[in-house]
């Protein structure tokens, strides 16, 4: 009976703990920031073929992606047809809405989709600390509320994903595929908290 | 020396605009009586596209290429086939999508954007869209085609499409190039080629 306590104490532990870092072995940093490369280059147009599944609904879209300066990037989500559904630039750390439909100007709508879209695009991202799973080398960064890791494969020294979480929760997961000289093929990304699925396919001309 | 350079560009730009002129009141006359017989004479339509993105902070425009079908009253099927595979059908009060094999439709009732891009894209793809409610309409003569230029009078659909330019073979009255300009000045511009009139479609063309 007096184990009781102690077993509550340790399932409410274990349940707050972040799923992400459970059996990692934290280790010293060993670099300041940690690169996504695979929007870095600004002579490339990044287009990608998007299929969008939110709460069993499903949207097709084109996403473009470009690189502007240093540290700006343009992102426009468009139908096939050419409409523009949306088109917003961010700079540092800032999101400018240079347009969005209408329908789609809502806070929630909006506020997921810069969080999704900034943590694709961010470039150069500083380390908070460093994680080592064997065969990954994870390094999480800092975002305001949330956390990200980048978990890069030792053997290939590829990104393969990042996941965004809360202190307890994860709740966005980014995972790249099919990767050639620096751009990813294929882009998933995963809501956790919100069925939501984006999975991505770049333009590719037979 | 500068005369020269100044009457060369003189002459360049008037020859430019030779090329394009307005029409007159009794050529709009003849060339809307065209269009309405072509609309009235055309149970059928299939088309090869080409659709061209300008986005002015892209090196390159986006180009989709794809295949068209138009049977009355008013079925449409636009398929994209590079650089992926993608079909919209508008069919009766129904939208069917097939996104590379992912299957969904929308009723237009429930959508009045739906209802309005629908709308559009039949209209435009018979060249049907002379509804001086909706648009202020200016008539342009080239060489071998007329040009059209529709101004969207709608608050809510010139936020998306300021004007809509339509391209017509002056011999036939088919639409060859539709071009749709964003308040932003960027453009989606669709080419059609091969065009046959009234060849037998099946309904099954329409279909999923």
């Amino acid at each position: 009976m007096r184990y009781l306590p102690i077993s509550i104490l340790f399932l409410l532990i274990t349940s707050c703990s972040l799923q992400t870092t459970k059996n990692l072995i934290v280790i010293d940093a060993s670099k300041i920031e940690v690169e996504n490369p695979y929007f870095s280059n600004t002579n490339t147009d990044y287009v990608y073929k998007a299929k969008i599944d939110i709460y069993g609904k499903n949207f097709g879209g084109i996403l473009i992606i470009k690189k502007t300066e240093d540290n700006s990037h343009r992102v426009v989500f468009m139908t096939e047809f050419g409409n523009k559904l949306f088109d917003f630039l961010f700079e540092n750390d800032r999101v400018i809405k240079n347009f969005i439909i209408e329908e789609l100007d809502k806070k929630f709508i909006v506020n997921t989709l810069q969080n999704d879209f900034k943590l694709l695009v961010s470039q150069k991202n500083k380390v908070a600390s460093q994680y080592d799973s064997g065969q990954e080398d994870i390094y999480k960064t800092i975002d305001d509320k949330q956390f990200n890791f980048y978990f890069i494969n030792k053997k290939s020294s590829i990104l393969d994903k990042i996941v965004s979480t809360s202190k307890t929760k994860e709740k966005v997961e980014v995972l790249f595929s099919n990767i050639e000289s620096e751009i990813a093929n294929t882009i998933l990304i995963h809501h956790k908290n919100i069925k939501l699925n984006i999975a991505l396919e770049i333009f590719k001309k037979d | 020396m500068h005369r020269y350079v100044f009457i060369l560009m003189v002459l360049f730009f008037s020859s430019v605009n030779a090329q394009e002129e307005k029409m007159t009141i009794s050529e709009i006359k003849s060339f809307k009586i065209l269009i309405k017989e072509v609309a009235n004479n055309t149970n059928t339509i299939t088309a090869d596209f080409v659709q061209i993105k300008h986005l002015d902070f892209l090196t390159n425009d986006i180009e989709t290429v794809g295949k068209m079908a138009f049977k009355t009253p008013n079925w449409v099927k636009w398929e994209y086939t590079n650089p992926y595979v993608y079909s919209v059908i508008f069919k009766d009060n129904l939208i069917l999508i097939n996104d590379g094999g992912t299957k969904s439709d929308v009723k237009i009732s429930s959508s009045k954007l739906f209802k309005k891009l629908n709308d559009l894209i039949v209209k435009s793809v018979t060249g049907d869209m002379f509804d001086e409610d909706n648009f202020k309409i200016s008539y342009y003569k080239e060489d071998a085609r007329y040009k059209v230029i529709f101004a969207s009078k709608d608050k809510k659909l010139a936020s998306l499409i300021e004007t809509f330019v339509i391209h017509f073979k002056k011999e036939t009255g088919a639409v060859m190039e539709v071009k749709m300009i964003e308040p932003s000045q960027d453009f989606t511009k669709i080419v059609f080629t091969n065009r046959i009139e009234n060849t037998k479609l099946n309904d099954e063309v329409f279909t999923n």
